[in-house]
C-alpha cells in the first residue's frame, strides 16, 4: 500500500518539483501516472524509491515512512520495490541469467532458490532462451523484459516502471505493457506506469492519476475519458 | 558468510576478465611505480649495508696512561671501557704491539734498524681498540671513555671522522625519504588510474545500489578487483628486479667496485618480492576503496 499525504518537493536548486500532493495506491493495484516532462513524475518515483526526501509531508510504503528511513536502511528498503527505467538500465558486462540473479544475489537468496526464480521469471517475460546472452546483443524489447524480470525477481510488492514504453515502438509498447498486466495479475505485484504515452493508456485503460506543474490534475479510474 | 565471500572473489576476477583493457592499465601503472621503488630499495639497502660497513670499521684507540700499565689497572680499565654504551668490542694492544707494528709500517730496512734501536725506550703506549655499534655515537663514546682514570687519551680521527659519519648518515637519510616519497607517488599514480576505472562503472554501482545492495556488497568485488590489479602489477618488478640483481650480483662475484659488498640475492630478495607484492596489492585495495566510496557517497 502506498500512501503520499501532503508531500511538497523544491530542490536545492529553487525547481519545485511537488506541491502538496496527495494519493493513495491499494494492494494489487495497475495505476499509470501521466504527465508532460517537469510535471513531477520522476520525482515521485524518486521519492518512493527512497532516492529523495520531500520537504514536507509523508510517503508511507507498506507502512514504512520512506522519508525518514536512514541511509543505511534504504538498501534493504528497495529489495521490495522492482523499479524498470526507460534505458533498462541492465549491467553490461552481466549476461541476461547473471543480471536477473544479481538482484537476489545481494539479498542473499541460497543458490537453488535463485537458479529456479532467474530460470522462471526469464520464461515469464519471454526471454529464457537468452540466457547466457549479453544486454548489447539484445533488441530494445528484450533488453526491457530482462530488466522487468530482475525488477520482480525477489517478488516485490511493488514495480515502479519509469516509461518503460519511452524507447520502444508501438508494437513492442503493447508486448511491454501486457508482459506488466501478466504480472500484476500472476504475482498479485502492485505496478506503477509512468508515461507521457497516452496511446498505451488509451489501449490498456487502468486506473490514471495526471500530474502537471507538481500538482494533481485527475485520477480517473479505469483511465476515464482519457 | 563464505559463499558471499566466494562470489566476492568470483566478480572480482570477472570484473578484471571483463574490463580487461582498463585492468591491464591500472597492473601497468603499479608495476612501473613498483619497479621505480623496488630499484630504489636494492639502491637504497646496499647503501645502507656499505654505510654500515664503513661505520663499523671506525675505531677509537684508547691510550693508556703510563702509570696505569699494571695488569689491575688494565683490566680496572677494560671493564669500564665496555660498559660504555655504544662499545661494540674492546681489544687490547700493548705498547710493545704498537712499537712492531709502528716500526713494520716503513717498508725501508735502515730506517726499521734505527727504530730498533729505541725498542727499550719505547715512548709508545699500551692501548685499547674500540669499535663502535653506531657512528653517530662516536662523540659520546669517545667522551666517556676520556673520562675513565687511567685513560691518557683517547683518538677518534678527528673532525674528518665526524664528517664522515654525518655523510653517511644523510645517505641513508636520503635513500629512505626517496622510497617513501616513491611509495606516495605510487599510491597517487595508481589511485589515478583505478579512479579512472571506476569512474566508467559508476552507473553499474548506481544499478546495483538501486536492486538493494548494500554499500559493503558493491564495494567488496572492487575492491577484490583492486587487490588482483595491484598484486599482477607487482610480479613483473618482482621478476625484473630479482632477475636482474641475481644477475649482477654474479656477474660482480658480490662486491660493488671490488670493495663494497652487496646484500646476498637470498634472502634479501624474498623480502624484496613481499615488500613489492604486500605495497601492490595495499595500493591496489586503498586505491579501489577510495574511489568506490566517492560513489557510494553522493547517492543516497
Amino acid at each position: 500500500m502506498i500512501k503520499i499525504e501532503n508531500v511538497s518537493k523544491t530542490y536545492k536548486n529553487g525547481t519545485h518539483a511537488l506541491s502538496n500532493i496527495s494519493l493513495e495506491i491499494k494492494d494489487g493495484e495497475f495505476v499509470y501516472i501521466i504527465g508532460p516532462t517537469g510535471s513531477g513524475k520522476s520525482t515521485l518515483i524518486k521519492l518512493l524509491n527512497g532516492e529523495e526526501v520531500p520537504n514536507s509531508g509523508t510517503v508511507l510504503v507498506n507502512d514504512i515512512n520512506v522519508g525518514k528511513l536512514r541511509h543505511s536502511k534504504v538498501p534493504v528498503y528497495r529489495r521490495n520495490i522492482g523499479v524498470v527505467f526507460q534505458d533498462y538500465r541492465l549491467l553490461p558486462r552481466k549476461t541476461v541469467f547473471e543480471n536477473v540473479a544479481y538482484a537476489m544475489e545481494v539479498v542473499d537468496a541460497p543458490r537453488d532458490t535463485l537458479r529456479k526464480r532467474v530460470r522462471e521469471v526469464l520464461k515469464l517475460v519471454d526471454v529464457a532462451d537468452k540466457s547466457n546472452v549479453f544486454p548489447a546483443e539484445l533488441s530494445g524489447g528484450q533488453q526491457q523484459r530482462v530488466a522487468i524480470a530482475r525488477a520482480i525477481a525477489n517478488k516485490p510488492s511493488i514495480l515502479i516502471a519509469d516509461e518503460p514504453t519511452g524507447n520502444l515502438d508501438p508494437k513492442k509498447s503493447d508486448e511491454i505493457i501486457r508482459l506488466l498486466e501478466k504480472i500484476n495479475q500472476e504475482e498479485k505485484t502492485t505496478i506503477l506506469i509512468v508515461t507521457h504515452d497516452i496511446e498505451i493508456v488509451r489501449h490498456h485503460p487502468k486506473r490514471t492519476i495526471a500530474i502537471d506543474s507538481g500538482h494533481i490534475t485527475a485520477d480517473l479510474a479505469g483511465g476515464g475519458s482519457i | 558468510m563464505f559463499r558471499r565471500l566466494g562470489r566476492h572473489i568470483k566478480e572480482g576476477f570477472l570484473g578484471v576478465g571483463r574490463h580487461f583493457g582498463m585492468a591491464l592499465s591500472s597492473s601497468t601503472a603499479v608495476a612501473i611505480t613498483l619497479t621505480l621503488i623496488g630499484v630504489f630499495m636494492v639502491l637504497t639497502y646496499n647503501l645502507v649495508l656499505t654505510t654500515n660497513t664503513i661505520e663499523s670499521s671506525i675505531s677509537l684507540s684508547a691510550l693508556i696512561d703510563y702509570d696505569s700499565e699494571d695488569q689491575v689497572n688494565l683490566q680496572r680499565i677494560e671493564g669500564k671501557i665496555k660498559e660504555v654504551n655504544g662499545v661494540s668490542s674492546v681489544t687490547y694492544h700493548s705498547k710493545e704491539d704498537e712499537f712492531d707494528f709502528y716500526v713494520n709500517s716503513n717498508t725501508d730496512p735502515e730506517l726499521q734498524e734505527f727504530y730498533e734501536a729505541y725498542r727499550d725506550e719505547n715512548p709508545f703506549r699500551d692501548a685499547y681498540i674500540i669499535t663502535i655499534s653506531d657512528g653517530t655515537m662516536l662523540q659520546e663514546v669517545t667522551r666517556q671513555v676520556e673520562a675513565i682514570p687511567g685513560v691518557y687519551q683517547v683518538y677518534d680521527g678527528g673532525a674528518n671522522t665526524y664528517k664522515l659519519v654525518d655523510v653517511l648518515e644523510n645517505i641513508r637519510l636520503f635513500g629512505g625519504i626517496l622510497v617513501v616519497a616513491l611509495a606516495a607517488l605510487a599510491i597517487y599514480l595508481v589511485y589515478n588510474t583505478i579512479h579512472i576505472t571506476i569512474d566508467n562503472r559508476k552507473d553499474e554501482i548506481w544499478i546495483m545500489r538501486n536492486v538493494g545492495a548494500k554499500n559493503g556488497y558493491v564495494r567488496a568485488p572492487f575492491l577484490v578487483e583492486g587487490i588482483i590489479i595491484g598484486l599482477f602489477g607487482s610480479i613483473v618488478p618482482i621478476l625484473i628486479i630479482g632477475g636482474l640483481y641475481y644477475y649482477l650480483y654474479n656477474a660482480l662475484q658480490g662486491t660493488l667496485f671490488g670493495t663494497f659488498a652487496l646484500a646476498a640475492p637470498f634472502p634479501f630478495l624474498y623480502y624484496l618480492a613481499a615488500v613489492l607484492a604486500g605495497t601492490g596489492i595495499l595500493v591496489g585495495f586503498i586505491g579501489s576503496y577510495i574511489s568506490v566510496c566517492k560513489y557510494l557517497r553522493i547517492r543516497r
